[in-house]
C-alpha cells in the first residue's frame, strides 16, 4: 500500500514553535517521523539540537511526552521506560530514544549497543547532522571525510564510521537509512520499525546548514543530492533481509559536495577519493 | 482497561506554539501562488510546521515561519515565492 501525504495524519506532534534554527534538517526529521508514530509514543532525547529545540520544562513544542536525558543514555532511559510500561500492561505506546550522531556513534554508543544487544522492545534514531552542533560543531565519528569543522580547520583526517553496519552487526530486527528528502520512505520506514517487537535502529541523514555552510533553503535539496551521488544509500535490513529503498541516478559528488562551505577546500585528488569511495562501500553487505 | 500515559510535571504539551521562536528572525517570508496543485510537499518539507493542509487548503501561519525558504525551493511547481520583510524606505515589520 502506497502512502500519500493527504491521507497522513493532521495532527502536528512535534515542530511548531520550535526553538531550533530556521531551515534546520533534524526538525524536519522530527515532524516526518512523528506523523508516523503518532500521539502514542514517549521519546527521550541526550543532550542536542534536538533537546534544545524540544523547549525546556517550563515550554515545550512537543506533544508527547519527552524526556530530555543526560548525554550517555537516553537507549537505557528508553528501556526502563518500556519496563515500566510493560509493568502497568500498557502495550500500545511506541518507545523512542532519538538523538544526534554524537548521542548515537561515539558518546552515546555504550548505552545504545547495551539496548540493541538486549533487543529492548524499543527504537532508536540518529538524526545525522554529521556534527556536534549544539556546541558549535565539532568534529565526531560520523564526520565525512575532509569536512572543515569548527575545531579541524584542515579537515578530517579520516572516514566517517559506518553505524549502520554497526548496528546490523548485532542482529536487531530492524535496520534502516532514511533521508529528510525522501519523507514517504522515511515514513514507511517507522511504521515497519513501531510493528517490531524488538529493537529498531533508524539513521536519518538531516542536513545542519550552519554547520554544513549552505544557504538554509537548501538543506533538503542536499540531502537529496547525498542520496542521488550514492554517498548516502537508502535500504533498510528487516529481520537480516536487505532491501535498497530508492535508487539513486549516481550523479558525480561533486555535484554534492562543492555546494558545500565545509568542502571549499577539497582538491581533485580528494574529489576522486570520495568518488571512489562511493563505488567501494555502495551496497556493502548485499 | 485502557490506561492513559504517565504524566510527568512539566511545561504544557505544545505551549511553544503560543509563543513561537524565531518569528523576529524572519527577513523573508512565503506566498503560495495559484499555480499550486496541492502537491502538499512542502507541509512535510516545513520544519516548523508552519505550512500544514487543513480542510483540503494549504494554510500557512506566519506566526511559525522563520523564513527559511526551504518550500520555495523544493515546490516542483514554482508556486511558492519568498517576499522580502523589510520594503519602502523606512522597511515595514509585519
Ligand atoms: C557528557 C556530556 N559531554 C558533553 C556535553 C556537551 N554537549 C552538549 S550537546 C553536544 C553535541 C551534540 O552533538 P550531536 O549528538 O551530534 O547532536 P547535534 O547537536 O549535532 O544535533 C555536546 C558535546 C554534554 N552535555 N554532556
Ligand atoms: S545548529 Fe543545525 S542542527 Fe542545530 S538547530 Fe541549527 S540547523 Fe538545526
Amino acid at each position: 500500500m502506497a502512502l500519500s501525504i493527504a491521507d497522513l495524519p493532521k495532527e502536528e506532534l512535534f515542530g511548531q514553535g520550535h526553538a531550533g534554527c530556521g531551515g534546520c534538517g533534524a526538525a524536519v526529521a522530527g515532524r516526518q517521523a512523528m506523523k508516523a508514530l503518532g500521539s502514542r509514543t514517549i521519546i527521550t532525547i541526550p543532550a542536542s539540537c534536538m533537546a534544545t529545540m524540544g523547549g525546556s520544562n517550563l515550554k515545550t513544542t512537543w506533544q508527547i511526552p519527552f524526556y530530555h536525558t543526560l548525554f550517555e543514555i537516553a537507549p537505557a532511559v528508553s528501556s526502563g521506560i518500556r519496563a515500566a510500561l510493560d509493568a502497568q500492561g500498557i502495550e500500545d505506546v511506541n518507545v523512542v530514544s532519538w538523538a544526534g550522531d554524537a548521542g548515537t556513534a561515539d558518546i552515546g554508543f555504550q548505552a545504545l549497543t547495551g539496548a540493541a544487544e538486549r533487543n529492548e522492545h524499543m527504537m532508536h534514531v540518529c538524526y545525522d547532522n554529521e556534527m556536534y552542533m549544539n556546541t558549535g560543531g565539532q568534529t565526531g565519528s560520523q564526520t565525512p571525510k575532509f569536512a572543515i569543522t569548527s575545531n579541524m580547520a584542515n579537515g578530517k583526517k579520516v572516514k566517517k564510521k559506518n553505524m549502520l553496519a554497526i548496528m546490523e552487526a548485532h542482529e536487531i530486527d530492524y535496520v534502516a537509512s532514511a533521508s529528510i528528502a525522501y519523507p514517504l520512505d522515511l515514513i514507511a520506514k517507522f511504521k515497519k520499525a513501531a510493528k517490531k517487537p524488538g529493537f529498531s535502529y533508524m539513521h536519518i541523514l538531516a542536513p545542519c546548514h550552519r554547520g554544513w555552510q549552505i544557504p538554509a533553503e537548501k538543506t533538503i535539496e542536499l540531502a537529496r543530492l547525498a542520496v542521488e551521488s550514492g554517498l548516502f544509500e537508502l535500504y533498510e535490513v528487516d529481520e537480516g533481509k536487505r532491501t535498497r529503498t530508492v535508487e539513486p541516478t549516481f550523479i558525480p559528488v561533486d555535484n554534492y559536495l562543492l555546494p558545500q562551505g565545509r568542502f571549499k577546500d577539497l582538491t581533485q585528488e580528494d574529489i576522486q577519493d570520495i568518488q571512489a569511495g562511493v563505488n567501494r562501500h555502495y551496497g556493502r553487505g548485499e | 482497561m485502557v490506561k492513559n500515559l504517565p504524566v510527568v510535571p512539566t511545561a504544557k504539551a505544545g505551549s511553544l506554539v503560543e509563543t513561537p521562536t524565531g518569528i523576529t528572525w524572519r527577513i523573508q517570508h512565503p506566498e503560495i501562488l495559484e499555480n499550486c496543485n496541492m502537491c502538499l510537499d512542502c507541509t512535510l518539507f516545513c520544519p516548523d510546521g508552519a505550512i500544514v493542509q487543513q480542510a483540503g487548503e494549504l494554510v500557512l501561519s506566519l506566526r511559525l515561519c522563520k523564513g527559511c525558504g526551504i518550500c520555495a525551493n523544493e515546490c516542483k511547481e514554482n508556486a511558492i515565492q519568498m517576499i522580502p520583510e523589510y520594503s519602502g524606505v523606512k522597511g515595514v515589520f509585519r
